[in-house]
């Protein structure tokens, strides 16, 4: 699980890549994600691998975009015997299944360059309403604290005797009841203290809050909008 | 500059629709600035709902049967709009974790800020004093996992005073500190009260931590008030404390002693007073 | 008893917690693991039941290795009440709550019966043998966590902040009960920033800091070290710096009627 969850967590680092508006990061992800979809042969599949593999050197996370690919790669083998046994020829199910990968790491990529602050911004910009906003940066933010609570009710039960590997799988389901139960319950508490602290501190208050920082666009973004702009056309139009 | 009746209950009383008696009754009260004001009292006491009460919680987030005035800063808390009230009164509950909402600590002191529309400039400038007065601005880029429990609750406090509000309240904030840490947390409210003239009111059990910095005691039980008064005046020896106060142990011994006959110039509510009066 | 030996643990993500641990903690003791927060008494005493096992090192349990047993078979003989209370109650009656251990760890049901008697009596909760514990008060859900693990007669037993949200009747209840554990020959070990209720147990002292132990030494010793003290984010009860405040430089007076005759034979004299 943990393997996993490390390709989509944001590392931070002083890369080139980290070191754009994450506008730039998102477009970026979009135009890799979008020639994914488009392009069918071989070739140009192979070269948007070598694309993501690029960005993922520059943005110094070959390691752990590596584990996100094996993870797509087990996920996309499964996928290429299903086409080939459906029928379709080996070429073409390898196709399917470069694509999978593909689209995969170019969502992951975005993920780990970019900060869950960044990632705020930019669904502000996007003028998505407050509230929703909010409510995604919050589970973000509480992601690693639920997980300690999980954590620590398993110990608390443990010590009490709750053996969570043995009995057979009806069984195993129940053992489940006592970590459930107290995690909802503290999560919900929680919510209710989350929801006082939001009030006290004037949540709502205004339809227009100001910000902080204000994303501005670079030279040095707007000359990677630029260049990326021009490859990702150049692909498309080359592959007609 | 002092001022009287920043805080006022007239005989106010609050009953939780969930609940079937009232958790406060007849609560009159008056709280002034420049005072560090300390609520104890049993689990179950209404301390918490005194304050949900102060900070406007009570009645916009919590519904029940309100009868009385709350008024705060001249404004009843009743009919007022919340961003009137958030502007005067800051609340640091007592769990600093469900107040960091954000992913840096200087994002989320911007947070009330963002909320109250100033101008960035503002916002920029406040976060940075505040952070120097609470000796936090290196953790500014930090993450909330990142932080301890004492730089968590000093960002949840940040995040508070940004908002430069009148009055201060804290729900039992030294719960999760250890001694030294909390002692060193009173110094700073100590601070924070005489220097900008807040009016600090903390609830608290450990009542051998801050007891020294309290100008007044107020004592709620059953959802009574039933000491309102100077720690020495709630301490006289000639009168009675509930069982379930936890008394700091200078108090306790002051009264042992005066009530076996030993003469004091005045009631101890701590070490030093104890020790000069020995000595004397 | 419970013995540590050369223990090291690190976590996951490679950070020292714990750093050449060797403590001893004899049978039938009452030891108080004190410290500032982050010091690592928590990661210590969650390897005597086994929840952690050592990076290097051992740690003996009557000296078996804890690294031979499961968390479930050392929980037998150690039991653990947490600080937070909501992290363990999950049933939908006390009973239930209580009954839990004794389950899972598969008592014959004449033992079973005898400890669920016996526990609901001494934390008076009969009368709310039917109610969900979810829905009591803080302190009454601590008190149905000690029950449930009480429940099942541990040897040894491990309190970690028991006294947080405990007003002044709740704590000295608390302190005659592990008075009493340790008159039935249990093994007590409790994490408190607590320093009057400790000065109250009396208990010997393990000072913690950076995942070092600092210092070993009765309440009477480690109290009165303030560099210690200082160090280790601790400070001193009431009752010490009064009387060092007075002078008195032998041993302490241990309660409120000692401290009042060793000042009125101030007075007199």
């Amino acid at each position: 699980m943990q393997f996993i969850a490390n390709g989509f967590i944001y590392r931070k680092s002083n890369s080139i890549i980290h070191k754009l508006d994450p506008r730039v990061k998102l477009l970026i992800s979009i135009q890799l994600f979008t020639l994914a979809l488009l392009v069918s042969d071989l070739y140009n599949l192979l070269i948007i691998f070598v694309a993501i593999s690029i960005f993922s050197l520059l943005a110094k996370i070959t390691q752990r975009l590596l584990r996100t690919m094996i993870f797509a790669a087990g996920f996309s083998m499964l996928i290429l015997i299903i086409n080939y046994f459906a029928g379709y020829s080996l070429i073409y199910s390898v196709q399917i299944a470069l694509r999978f990968i593909s689209i995969v790491c170019s969502t992951s990529l975005f993920f780990l360059v970019t900060s869950p602050d960044e990632l705020e911004y930019v669904l502000r910009w996007f003028r998505l309403p407050r509230d929703l906003v909010f409510a995604f940066v919050t589970s973000v933010r509480f992601v690693p604290v639920i997980l300690m609570d999980t954590l620590q009710i398993m110990d608390a039960q443990k010590s009490r005797g709750l053996e969570l590997e043995k009995g057979n799988p009806i069984k195993r389901i129940k053992k489940f009841v006592p970590i459930l139960v107290p995690l909802i319950i503290n999560e919900v508490i929680r919510s209710g203290e989350l929801a006082e602290a939001m009030e006290s501190r004037g949540y709502g208050i205004s339809k227009k809050p100001t910000s902080l920082y204000s994303l501005k666009l670079a030279n040095y973004d707007m000359i990677v909008i630029v260049i990326t702009i021009i490859s990702f056309s150049s692909i498309i139009l080359l592959g007609y | 500059m002092s001022v009287k009746d920043l805080i006022r209950f007239n005989d106010f009383s609050f009953k939780y629709n969930s609940r079937n008696d009232k958790v406060l009754e007849n609560i009159n009260l008056s709280i002034n600035s420049n005072e560090i004001t300390v609520l104890a009292g049993p689990t179950g006491c209404g301390k918490s709902t005194l304050l949900r009460a102060i900070v406007g919680l009570i009645p916009n987030m919590y519904e029940g049967e309100y009868t009385g005035e709350v008024i705060v800063d001249g404004i009843k808390i009743k009919d007022a709009e919340i961003k009137e009230i958030a502007k005067r009164v800051g609340f640091v509950f007592q769990n600093p974790e469900n107040q960091i909402f954000m992913f840096s600590v200087e994002r989320d002191i911007a947070f009330g800020l963002e909320n109250l529309s100033l101008e960035q400039e503002i916002i920029k400038k406040r976060i940075n004093e505040i952070m120097e007065t609470l000796n936090i601005t290196h953790l500014a880029k930090k993450a909330p996992h990142e932080l301890s429990d004492g730089q968590k609750q000093r960002t949840a406090l940040a995040g508070v005073l940004a908002m430069q509000p009148k009055i201060l309240i804290l729900d039992e904030p030294t719960s999760l500190l250890d001694p030294k840490t909390a002692t060193e947390f009173m110094e700073l409210m100590n601070k924070l009260c005489k220097e900008k003239g807040m009016s600090i009111i903390i609830v608290e059990h450990r009542l051998d931590l801050v007891l020294k910095y309290a100008d007044k005691l107020i004592i709620l039980s059953n959802g009574k008030i039933i000491s309102n008064d100077t720690p020495e005046n709630v301490f006289d020896y000639k009168k009675d404390v509930i069982p379930e106060l936890s008394i700091p142990f200078s108090t306790k011994l002051y009264r042992e002693l005066a009530n076996n006959s030993m003469k004091f110039s005045k009631p101890v509510t701590g070490v030093e007073d104890m020790i000069k009066e020995v000595k004397k | 008893m419970i013995k540590f030996e050369n223990v090291n643990y690190n976590h996951p993500d490679g950070t020292n917690a714990l750093n050449d641990i060797n403590l001893e903690i004899p049978e039938n003791s009452i030891t108080a693991i004190v410290g500032n927060n982050g010091a690592g008494k928590t990661t210590l005493v969650k390897h005597i039941n086994g929840l952690l096992k050592p990076t290097t090192g051992t740690v003996r349990i009557k000296n078996e290795d804890t690294r031979k047993s499961s968390v479930a078979e050392l929980s037998r003989n150690v039991g653990m009440v947490f600080q937070n209370a909501n992290h363990q109650l999950f049933a939908d009656t006390v009973k239930n709550e209580i009954l839990f251990g004794l389950n899972n760890f598969r008592f014959n049901e004449e033992f079973i019966k005898e400890r669920y008697d016996f526990v609901i009596e001494l934390f008076k909760l009969k009368k709310y043998e039917s109610i969900s514990p979810l829905k009591l008060s803080g302190g009454e859900k601590k008190r149905v966590c000690l029950a449930s693990v009480l429940a099942w007669n541990p040897e040894i037993l491990i309190l970690d902040e028991p006294t947080v949200g405990q007003d002044e009747l709740q704590k000295t209840v608390l302190l005659e009960f592990i008075n009493q554990l340790h008159i039935n020959k249990k093994t007590v070990i409790v994490i408190s920033h607590d320093i009057e209720f400790l000065w109250r147990l009396q208990p010997n002292i393990v000072t913690m800091s950076g995942g070092n132990i600092v210092e070993i030494g009765n309440s009477e010793k480690i109290f009165r070290n303030e560099e210690l003290m200082n160090k280790v984010g601790i400070i001193p009860p009431q009752i010490i710096k009064i009387f060092e405040g007075i002078g008195i430089k032998d041993e302490m007076p241990l309660s409120l009627e000692d401290s009042c005759t060793v000042i009125k034979n101030l007075r007199n004299s």
